[in-house]
């Protein structure tokens, strides 16, 4: 128990650290000073002091949609696959919860951004509406064929099965798998080829369009959940698809996961550096490729066994 | 480890299906061909088999390094439209490349059921037959049919490592040298066709 415990704790702190680490790693390429990791939380509690204002035609939902867009990640970080061997894990929960849990809190997003009676917000709203439609699907293919790979449907199980017995014989499938759920990762956290986590243009944004109006504590909320975001997906990641490193005793099992987390935020950064974002109506492109991953994957573990 | 390469091999065929820049197709044509190459190592070296090695080596060599190049150099020198896009649009080639992998996988049953050994390989070595067949349909310029022609190739190569553990070296000399002389047709072609304009 208190393992687990240890890992949500870990998982809550660590995620602003994830963020600015891409960010830094993305500086250092382009030639610039790096921010320092801790610039996620310099952010935070800037924002904690400042002054919250709320636009006049907003309705009541403006205060509560921070809140619920945040909640549902944090439940989600209750479900996880266990770090390390021996630590409490929920095992019933399958990929239509973890899928429905993230479609919630994008459910509040959205609201939040048609709430606030501002051109953008809708804008934003109905891209991400547009986007989101499209991950969910992939999103849920392929965690079920990551999970009939593992021969179990809860997520947490599958994990730990994984961990023991990784599918040598199913490396096709996995393969695929792991492509398409790369795919989602950069979809659903809004990084470059999709969305531009940085600028403020209004033919970019996706996710900066719907917290234009935001400011202050409910800032700092609708931050943290994003990079909360990210950490889940990065740690759904890590312990779907790189399944190593759980039977070490529990130190040790920490920092290689916290290293697997580093990883593949450096290959995102990496991506970020190296292409342009797409056009909008080019995005189903991408996330269709997603979901031909996700199909082909498990028919090739159905029909193939491969 | 041989699953792997031969997702591999399928997962860049199926990100080349749906590219639309000349030099990022060729990109993944060279991935392709390379993980053939290791494909062809992985499996010489598990059979015991020394003219498989060579193979391997040969077609990282000029597979993955020499027609990739030679093509690059080529799109250079006659100005080739460098923006391919698909004559099937993506909406649908989402719908035809899952429904193309389904058939081909249960069209190789019969023949999956004679071969005992990497009966898998089989099937999407066919399946991939079958997606550098699209490759070539949905492309009208000439450099992307190329890259098609020269999958199917690859395809075919993988067909023969699998199905029959391995061909007499002799044969996949002859596959090279062909090869080598349809981009020597290919380069002919094109100085042709620069003549004319």
């Amino acid at each position: 128990m208190i393992l687990y415990l240890l890992t949500l704790v870990l998982l809550v702190f660590i995620a602003p650290i994830l963020l600015s680490y891409i960010k830094a790693v993305k500086m250092v390429l382009l030639f610039k000073r790096p921010i320092s990791l801790m610039q996620g939380y310099r952010n935070f509690s800037k924002l904690l002091t400042k002054e919250t204002i709320i636009s006049k035609e907003s309705s009541a939902i403006t205060h509560y949609a921070p809140f619920l867009v945040l909640s549902p990640l944090l439940v989600t970080m209750f479900f996880l696959p266990p770090v390390v061997e021996g630590a409490y894990y929920v095992s019933f929960v399958d990929a239509f919860t973890i899928t429905g849990l993230i479609s919630l809190s994008t459910f509040f997003l959205m609201l939040l951004g048609l709430d606030s009676a501002s051109a953008f917000g809708g804008m934003g709203s109905s891209r991400e509406a547009f986007i989101s439609a499209l991950v969910e699907p992939a999103m849920v293919l392929t965690i079920f064929s990551v999970s009939l790979m593992a021969d179990n449907l809860g997520v947490g199980q599958a994990g730990v099965n994984l961990a023991q017995h990784f599918p040598k014989e199913h490396m096709a499938s996995y393969l695929f798998a792991g492509i398409s759920f790369f795919i989602l990762l950069i979809a659903e956290n809004g990084r470059i080829p999709v969305d531009n986590p940085e600028t403020h243009l209004e033919l970019t944004m996706v996710h900066e369009a719907m917290i234009l109006d935001l400011s202050g504590v409910y800032l700092a909320i609708i931050e943290s959940a994003s990079s909360i975001k990210f950490v889940i997906f990065a740690s759904l990641f890590a312990s779907l698809f790189m399944p190593f490193g759980l039977e070490f005793s529990a130190p040790i099992a920490f920092v290689i996961f916290i290293l697997k987390l580093f990883i593949i935020a450096t290959f995102v950064a990496l991506l970020e550096v190296n292409t342009a974002k797409l056009r909008l109506f080019k995005i189903p492109n991408l996330l269709g490729l997603s979901i031909v991953f996700a199909f082909l994957s498990l028919i090739t573990f159905y029909v193939l066994g491969a | 480890m041989v699953d792997f390469l031969i997702g591999l091999f399928l997962a860049s065929l199926i990100v080349a299906l749906f590219t639309t820049r000349l030099y990022r197709l060729l990109l993944w044509y060279s991935l392709n061909s390379l993980t053939l190459g290791l494909l062809a190592l992985t499996i010489g070296s598990n059979i015991d088999d020394d003219g498989m090695l060579v193979t391997g080596v040969i077609t990282i060599l000029i597979k993955a390094v020499g027609i990739p190049y030679i093509l690059k150099n080529l799109s250079q020198k006659f100005h080739f439209v460098r923006q391919i896009t698909p004559e099937i649009k993506v909406q649908y080639a989402i719908m035809l490349v899952p429904a193309i992998l389904v058939f081909t996988f249960y069209l190789s049953e019969p023949i999956v059921n004679m071969i005992h050994t990497n009966a898998n390989y089989v099937a999407i070595s066919i399946s991939s037959l079958f997606l550098s067949l699209l490759l070539m349909m949905e492309h009208s310029n000439v450099a992307p049919k190329i890259i098609g022609f020269l999958t199917l190739e690859n395809s075919l190569f993988l067909l023969g490592i699998t199905a029959t553990n391995g061909m007499p070296m002799l044969v996949e000399l002859g596959i090279f040298f062909d090869l080598l002389m349809a981009i020597v047709v290919i380069n002919l072609l094109f100085h042709k066709e620069e003549m004319k304009v």
